[in-house]
């Protein structure tokens, strides 16, 4: 997986528990240990990478170790904080009746259903477009796959809305008036120039992979095919698998002897299926991952 | 206002008067159609750019205005967006 460490974007996603977290973690350590700067950001909204690294991380970047540092954004805060910037932003170009009026609206607008996945959407793409300069590489602890899918789709989805705005915006400036200083269109190109600059890096084999975690169970496979399905769809590069919790075979206990050997069937299954991919199968630990030594136990082998 | 410039307005209006009427009218419809698109959750569609409108909304709020006026209504029809 050493390769992976080479591009600007990871994300890591897959099926509810299946280690998502500890797997990015893990990933984030080994990089900053590599030599990158590093930001392990988590977009799920029951955040748990402060309970991997046990301290508190906040809406912005904190640095939990030599050139590790951590974010946990939260939709409601940052809908929030898009809320007061625009505010500001319009503050001093109009007069106080339309402000008063604007701001009503505004706030309306903000509450909406979809505003707080917007306004996470948006933070996500200022990371991925690469605003903040001082990291090399950014790694997505993502929310459980459904939601994340729908996250990727998302500038692809904007951009055509964003895009048919401005076309309308223009055709109607087209008859009124020629300028190109109106300033709804400004506001709509640069929106449209950004959402582009977005998709653009998600895209790029280069700069961006995805990677699947799962363990070897029945649900976990399925959901997996989906979503690889659904990756392909969008056109966005699959890192590999990361096949967590595999047991050991030598253990003399009847209970696991049985798991395993079922848990053999989903492996092989795996490794048909998934063949065209680079798999990682990652051992089952003899105590939960917490803490940064356990972590590193994990690095090590994810990252050997 | 001299003669010569009222007996050019004649002809103007002769010469163009219905083909600026046409498209007066017709930018009157692409503006509706804008603002449609940027209201569209105040008459019950989902809007997937709200939270990218949001800086345009003050200047939209003028073209609102002209808009009601427009249809003949003096004051905003809609509750939820309030204007004169």
């Amino acid at each position: 997986m050493r390769h992976l460490l080479d591009k600007k974007v990871l994300f890591f996603g897959g099926k509810g528990g299946v280690g998502k977290t500890t797997s990015a973690s893990a990933t984030a350590l080994a990089a900053s240990r590599a030599g990158k700067r590093v930001l392990l950001v988590s977009t799920d909204p029951a955040h748990s990478t402060s309970d991997i690294f046990e301290r508190e991380i906040g809406p912005e970047p904190v640095e939990l170790l030599p050139n590790l540092w951590g974010l946990e954004i939260d939709g409601a805060l940052e809908s929030q904080r898009y809320v007061a910037n625009v505010k500001e932003q319009i503050k001093g170009l109009f007069g106080h009746h339309i402000l008063k009026e604007a701001n009503k609206q505004i706030d309306l607008a903000a509450s909406m259903p979809g505003a707080e996945e917007m306004a996470l959407f948006d933070r996500i793409g200022g990371l991925i477009r690469g605003e903040d300069t001082r990291f090399d590489l950014i790694i997505f602890d993502t929310a459980p796959t459904g939601h994340t899918l729908r996250l990727i789709r998302m500038p692809e989805l904007m951009e055509a809305w964003i895009r048919a705005l401005s076309r309308s915006r223009q055709a109607m400036l087209g008859i009124e008036q020629d300028d190109k200083t109106d300033p709804v269109l400004m506001s709509l190109t640069e929106r449209l120039h950004g959402l582009r600059e977005f998709r653009a890096r998600l895209l790029s084999p280069r700069i961006s992979a995805f990677m699947l975690v799962l363990v070897a169970e029945r649900l976990p496979i399925e959901e997996t095919a989906r979503a690889l399905e659904q990756l392909k769809q969008a056109g966005v590069t699959v890192g590999g698998l990361v096949v967590n919790r595999v047991l050991p075979a030598t253990s003399p206990d009847p209970f696991l002897q049985s798991r395993h050997s079922q848990e053999v069937i989903y492996l092989d299954e795996i490794d048909r299926r998934f063949a065209h991919l680079s798999r990682i199968r990652v051992p089952q630990l003899a105590s939960d991952v917490h803490g940064v030594k356990t972590l590193e136990a994990l690095s090590e082998i994810l990252v050997p | 206002m001299s003669i010569r410039q009222n007996i050019r307005d004649i002809f103007h209006g002769a010469a163009y008067g219905a083909y600026e009427r046409e498209l007066r009218i017709q930018a009157a419809e692409l503006n509706d159609l804008f603002l449609l698109l940027c209201y569209m959750e105040i008459v019950g569609l989902p809007n997937p750019a709200t939270l990218y409108l949001l800086d345009v909304y003050p200047y939209l709020l003028e073209q609102f205005h002209i808009w009601h006026k427009r249809m003949g209504m003096a004051r905003s029809p809609l509750g939820t967006l309030p204007c004169c």
